[in-house]
C-alpha cells in the first residue's frame, strides 16, 4: 500500500485530463524508494545521529527557490503569524518530531524516540545525546521544558501554539526526568497533541533573558533586522543574510546531527536561497530566466510548461490535489439577532434547512466541468470534508457522484417545489426561489466558479444573484453579521490532522459558518447531526492510534456528505517544475518537493 | 523678504495642509470596508481570544476618532507607529528609501544629462530633420505606458539572459570587490532606469526645446543678434539663461516625485523600493504604513515646491522682488 502511495512522484502526462493519473508511474523519475526505514538512529562517539538511508551524495552547490509575498517578518518561530515567517522559523529550529513525507506518520527528529502510555496521557520524549546548538551549547531537556512551560504556556509571541494544545483550558504538564528525557502529562487523552510536538525548540540560554523582559521584548526578538550572527539555531541551515524584498540566504549548518551512510554530515548543499518575489508572474519569469530552481505551477501555466519541459532542463511533478478546498455553503441559521430580526428571511430558512434542497444543489453542480474549465483540468472534483491528500480521507466517499439534474429535480419535487410556465422554481408556499450567491472579488478563479455554479442552479429554475464582494466584507458577513444566503469560498485544510477542522464543524466553533452561533442569539437549538459531529470530534481527539481515530473521522465525513452543510466542489492539483540538476529528489504528496532538502545534492557540483 | 523667513512662512503654512491631508486619508482608509484581520478570521486554527488580542494590539477596538487622535499625536512626535506585523514603520521605510532614492536620483541625473542638451540641440536645429527625428522619438516615449514598457523589457531580459529579472543585487554580493559591486548594481539598475528615463526624457527634452525656442523669438535676442554679437554668445549667454528658468521649477517637482514617482516600475521589476512596500501595505490595509507613506508623499511635495521657489529666486532675482 505504501508503495502505491509513493507513486506521488508521478509526472504530469496530459494536463488537459489529469486528475490523479496513476497509470503514468512508468515515467516516474528515478527516485530513491524508501526502504523499511527512511532514517535510522546511530550512535558514534556518544553522539546520537540521525542517519539518512538514501544514496550518498557530494557536497557543494546551491538551491534557489522563491516565496511570493512580502518575505519573512520575523525569524522567531514562536512569534510568527504568517506562513512565510513560519516556514523560515521551522527551517532554522527543529522540533522534537516531524512528519514522514511518505506515510504522514509522526517520526522523531530532534527527539531520538518517543513513547505514548497506553492510556494516551503520558508522552515520554528521549532526546539525542551530544546534539548542539549552533553556538556549541548542548540541546537538553531544559530547552524543551523551557519552550513548553514558558514560551508556549505563558503565551509569548503567537498564542495559537497554546490554543492548539489547551485541553479543556489546561496546558499539558511538562517535566524534566533527566537531562535527556522529558515527560508530557496531559489532563486527558488528546490525540492531536502528538503533532504539536513538532513545535520548534528554543535555546534556553539565549531566549530566557529575553522572556524575562516581557512579551514586548520577545515580540521584537530575532526579528527580520537582527544580524544573522546573533541567531543560535538547531536546523539544517543557518541564516546568512536577509535583504528585505530581495532574498534570504541560508547556509549549511555544519554541525547538523544528520549523517549519510558514509558518516558524512548533511546537508550536502552549501546554500539555500529564497527569493522574495512580489507576484506569481514574476516568479514564472525568474524560473524561465533560470534564477530559481523550483516553481509551483498554476492551472494555465501547466500546459505551457509541459510544452517547454521537452527541450528544457526541468521536470514537472504532479503531487496530486492540494489541501485547499473550494465549496459553497448555505446559511442555515434560523435564529434572530439581538434586535429580534432574523439573520435569514424565514422563507429562505425553509429552503436552506431542507436537505432535499441542498441535495438538489449538490447534484446539479457539474464539478467535472468546473475542473476542466476553471482549473484547465489541473484539479480534482471534491466531495468530502477532508481534503483529497489527507491521510484521514474517507476512501468510500472520495469519488462522490456524477452530476444528475434529473435526480436533483426529484429531490426538489419531494419537498413540494414546483416549476411555473417559464420554468422558474417556486416553493410549496408559492414563493419564487431567489437568493444571492456571494464570493470574494478579485479572485478570478472563484468568480468564474461562481458564474458556472449560478448557471447550474439556473438549470434547476432557481434565480441566483451572483455578487462578488471585497474579501474583507465577505468575511465580515460570514463570521460577524451573518446576513447572507449562499457563499462560495475556500479553506485550507491539513493533510495530517483533521482536528484542525473543529473550528468549522463543532457547533460552537468560530467558523461554523453554515449555522454560526452568537452568544446573544434568541434560541440555541441544534440539529441532531450537528450534535453527532460535536461528539465525533470530541471522541476522535481522545483516542490514540491512527485506526481508531480514523473510524471517527470517517463517520464525520459521512455525515457531512449526507447532510451537505458544505457542498464541496474541487481542489487544484499541485504541480511543480523542478530543475533536473538535483539528485535524491523525490517529491511526495505529503512532503512536497523539499521535504528531504538535506539529502539533495548536485551531481556535478564544483 | 529674506529667503529663510520666506521658507519659515511656507513651512508654517504647510502644517494645516498636512493636518487636512492626514485627516482625509485616515478616514478614507478606515471607512473603506477593509479589515486587516479578515484573513485571521477565516483561519480555522485561530481562536477568538487570539483575534481579540490582535484587535487590541492594533487599536481596532477603539472608536475611529480615538484611533486618529492616537495616530496623529504619535506622528507629531515623530513616531510612525508599528505595522500590522509589529515592525516599526520607520525601520521598514528606512530599509527601502535608500533603494528608491538610488533609482530615482540615478534616473534624474541621466535624464537631465541627456534631456537638456538634446532640447537645446533640437531648438537650435528647429525644423531640421534631426529635430523632427527627436520629436518622433520623444513622442513615442511619452505615449508608451510605463507598465507595459517595463514588462516588455522584462521579457527581453528573460529571453536574452543579458539582464537579471528584477532585484537589486546578485547572490554573493556582500563578498564582491567594490568595483564588482558597482557593476552588479548598475547591471540590475539598467532596465528600471531605462524605463523611467524613456518616460521622463520625453517631457524634459520637449520642455527645454520649447523654452529656448520662445526665448530665441524675443526682442532682446533679436537685438543682440542685430548688434552683431557672435551667435554663440547670443545663445549661451543670453538666451539659455532665460530659457532655463522654467526648468528649475521642474526640478522642484522632480524632488517631489523622488520617493513615489517610480512605484509602478518598481513593482514590475520587483525592485526592493518603497513602491512595492506601499502597494502591499495598501492591499493588507496596514494603516500606519500607508499613512506614513502618504504623509511623506505630501511633505515631499510641499518641500519640492518650496525648493523650486528658492532655486528660482537664486537664478532669477526678479522672482523675489515681484513677490
Amino acid at each position: 500500500m505504501i508503495l502505491v502511495f509513493l507513486k506521488a512522484c508521478i509526472r504530469v502526462d496530459n494536463p488537459e485530463k489529469i486528475t490523479t493519473s496513476k497509470q503514468n508511474t512508468a515515467q516516474t523519475p528515478e527516485c530513491a524508494l524508501p526502504k523499511a526505514e527512511l532514517f535510522k538512529n546511530i550512535t558514534i562517539d556518544g553522539v546520537d545521529y540521525r542517519q539518512s538511508q538514501t544514496n550518498v551524495g557530494k557536497y557543494g552547490g546551491e538551491i534557489n527557490t522563491s516565496s511570493v509575498g512580502e518575505g519573512p517578518k520575523t525569524f522567531n518561530p514562536w512569534n510568527s503569524k504568517d506562513a512565510t515567517s513560519s516556514m523560515f522559523g521551522d527551517l532554522l529550529f527543529d522540533g522534537l518530531i516531524s512528519t514522514d513525507a511518505y506515510t504522514g506518520k509522526e517520526v522523531p527528529l530532534l527527539a531520538k524516540s518517543f513513547e505514548i502510555s497506553p492510556d494516551g496521557k503520558v508522552y515520554t520524549i528521549h532526546l539525542r545525546h551530544g546534539v548542539k546548538w549552533s553556538d556549541g551549547q548542548p540541546i537538553t531537556a531544559d530547552d524543551v521544558t523551557y519552550t513548553w512551560n514558558t514560551i508556549i504556556a505563558k503565551g509569548y509571541g503567537n498564542t495559537s501554539a497554546r490554543d492548539n494544545v489547551l485541553i479543556e483550558g489546561k496546558m499539558p504538564e511538562v517535566t524534566k526526568v533527566d537531562d535527556y528525557t522529558v515527560k508530557f502529562i496531559l489532563p486527558k487523552p488528546f490525540a492531536p497533541f502528538l503533532r504539536q510536538l513538532s513545535v520548534s525548540i528554543a535555546p534556553k540560554h539565549i531566549v530566557k533573558p529575553i522572556t524575562d523582559k516581557g512579551t514586548a521584548a520577545f515580540a521584537s526578538f530575532w526579528s527580520s533586522n537582527t544580524p544573522p550572527e546573533q541567531f543560535v539555531t538547531s536546523g539544517k541551515f543557518r541564516l546568512k543574510l536577509y535583504i528585505p524584498a530581495q532574498r534570504v540566504e541560508l547556509v549549511r549548518n555544519k554541525n547538523y546531527y544528520e549523517i549519510d551512510q558514509k558518516g558524512q554530515k548533511l546537508p550536502y548543499l552549501d546554500k539555500y536561497v529564497v527569493y522574495i518575489v512580489g507576484d506569481l508572474n514574476n516568479e514564472v519569469l525568474k524560473f524561465e530566466a533560470k534564477e530559481i530552481d523550483i516553481l509551483s505551477l498554476q492551472g494555465n501555466n501547466i500546459a505551457r510548461m509541459k510544452e517547454l519541459e521537452k527541450k528544457s532542463d526541468f521536470t514537472l511533478y504532479n503531487l496530486g490535489p492540494d489541501t485547499g478546498t473550494t465549496f459553497v455553503v448555505f446559511n442555515m441559521n434560523n435564529r434572530k439577532d439581538k434586535k429580534g430580526k432574523y439573520y435569514v428571511e424565514p422563507k429562505k430558512q425553509k429552503w436552506f434547512d431542507d436537505i432535499n434542497f441542498r441535495s438538489a444543489v449538490d447534484y446539479a453542480i457539474d464539478r467535472e466541468s468546473l475542473v476542466y474549465n476553471i482549473l484547465n483540468g489541473a484539479g480534482a472534483p471534491l466531495f468530502t470534508a477532508e481534503a483529497l491528500p489527507s491521510i484521514y480521507l474517507n476512501q468510500k466517499l472520495k469519488n462522490g457522484h456524477n452530476q444528475d439534474v434529473k435526480k436533483a429535480k426529484e429531490f426538489l419535487k419531494k419537498s413540494g417545489f414546483y416549476w411555473d410556465k417559464k420554468g422558474q422554481l417556486h416553493d410549496k408556499a408559492g414563493n419564487l426561489v431567489e437568493f444571492t450567491l456571494l464570493t470574494n472579488a478579485g479572485n478570478t478563479e472563484r468568480e468564474a466558479t461562481g458564474v458556472m455554479v449560478k448557471q447550474d442552479l439556473e438549470d434547476l429554475g432557481m434565480k441566483v444573484n451572483f455578487k462578488p464582494l471585497e474579501f474583507n466584507v465577505l468575511v465580515g458577513k460570514v463570521v460577524d453579521t451573518l446576513d447572507w444566503d449562499m457563499v462560495l469560498i475556500g479553506l485550507t485544510g491539513s493533510a495530517l490532522e483533521p482536528h484542525g477542522g473543529r473550528n468549522v464543524w463543532a457547533s460552537n466553533g468560530g467558523l461554523h459558518m453554515f449555522n454560526q452561533r452568537k452568544p446573544d442569539d434568541s434560541t440555541h437549538d441544534i440539529y441532531p447531526w450537528e450534535k453527532q459531529l460535536d461528539n465525533l470530534f470530541e471522541q476522535g481527539a481522545s483516542v490514540v492510534g491512527f485506526d481508531k481515530r480514523k473510524a471517527y473521522y470517517d463517520k464525520y465525513q459521512e455525515i457531512v456528505y449526507n447532510e451537505k452543510p458544505l457542498i464541496y466542489l474541487y481542489s487544484p492539483l499541485r504541480v511543480y517544475a523542478v530543475r533536473n540538476k538535483f539528485e535524491n529528489l523525490c517529491p511526495t504528496r505529503l512532503g512536497g518537493v523539499t521535504h528531504n532538502i538535506e539529502e539533495l545534492y548536485i551531481k556535478d557540483a564544483k | 523678504m529674506p529667503i529663510y523667513l520666506y521658507s519659515l512662512k511656507r513651512i508654517l503654512q504647510a502644517i494645516p495642509l498636512l493636518f487636512i491631508v492626514s485627516l482625509i486619508s485616515f478616514f478614507i482608509i478606515r471607512l473603506s470596508p477593509v479589515d486587516p484581520l479578515a484573513e485571521l478570521k477565516l483561519n480555522p486554527s485561530i481562536s477568538p481570544q487570539t483575534l481579540q488580542a490582535e484587535k487590541q494590539r492594533l487599536g481596532l477596538d477603539l472608536p475611529l476618532w480615538k484611533q486618529y487622535l492616537k495616530w496623529s499625536v504619535s506622528f507629531a512626535k515623530g513616531d510612525m507607529g508599528v505595522s500590522t506585523t509589529g515592525e516599526k514603520v520607520s525601520d521598514k521605510l528606512m530599509e527601502r528609501i535608500p533603494n528608491t532614492l538610488l533609482l530615482t536620483i540615478t534616473t534624474i541625473i541621466v535624464t537631465w544629462i541627456f534631456g537638456i542638451p538634446l532640447g537645446i540641440y533640437a531648438a537650435l536645429h528647429w525644423r531640421k530633420p534631426i529635430d523632427r527625428f527627436l520629436t518622433m522619438l520623444t513622442s513615442a516615449g511619452m505615449a508608451i505606458p510605463s507598465f507595459f514598457y517595463a514588462l516588455l523589457l522584462l521579457i527581453f531580459a528573460v529571453k536574452t539572459g543579458w539582464f537579471p529579472v528584477g532585484g537589486l543585487t546578485s547572490i554573493g554580493f556582500e563578498g564582491f570587490s567594490p568595483l564588482h559591486k558597482i557593476f552588479d548594481i548598475t547591471h540590475h539598475l539598467f532596465l528600471p532606469v531605462l524605463v523611467l528615463f524613456t518616460i521622463s526624457i520625453a517631457g524634459l527634452q520637449r520642455q527645454m526645446r520649447g523654452n529656448l525656442l520662445d526665448v530665441l523669438e524675443t526682442d532682446y535676442v533679436k537685438l543682440a543678434r542685430a548688434k552683431g554679437l557672435p551667435e554663440n554668445q547670443v545663445i549661451y549667454k543670453h538666451a539659455l539663461r532665460n530659457a532655463i528658468n522654467p526648468m528649475v521649477t521642474l526640478l522642484g517637482f522632480e524632488f517631489a516625485s523622488l520617493l513615489s514617482g517610480a512605484a509602478l516600475t518598481e513593482y514590475v521589476f520587483q525592485y526592493p523600493g518603497l513602491g512595492r512596500l506601499i502597494l502591499e501595505a495598501v492591499i493588507k490595509s496596514d494603516i500606519n504604513l500607508v499613512m506614513a507613506s502618504l504623509m511623506i508623499g505630501a511633505i515631499m511635495l510641499i518641500l519640492g515646491n518650496l525648493l523650486a521657489d528658492i532655486l528660482l529666486s537664486l537664478v532669477d532675482p526678479r522672482v523675489t522682488s515681484v513677490r
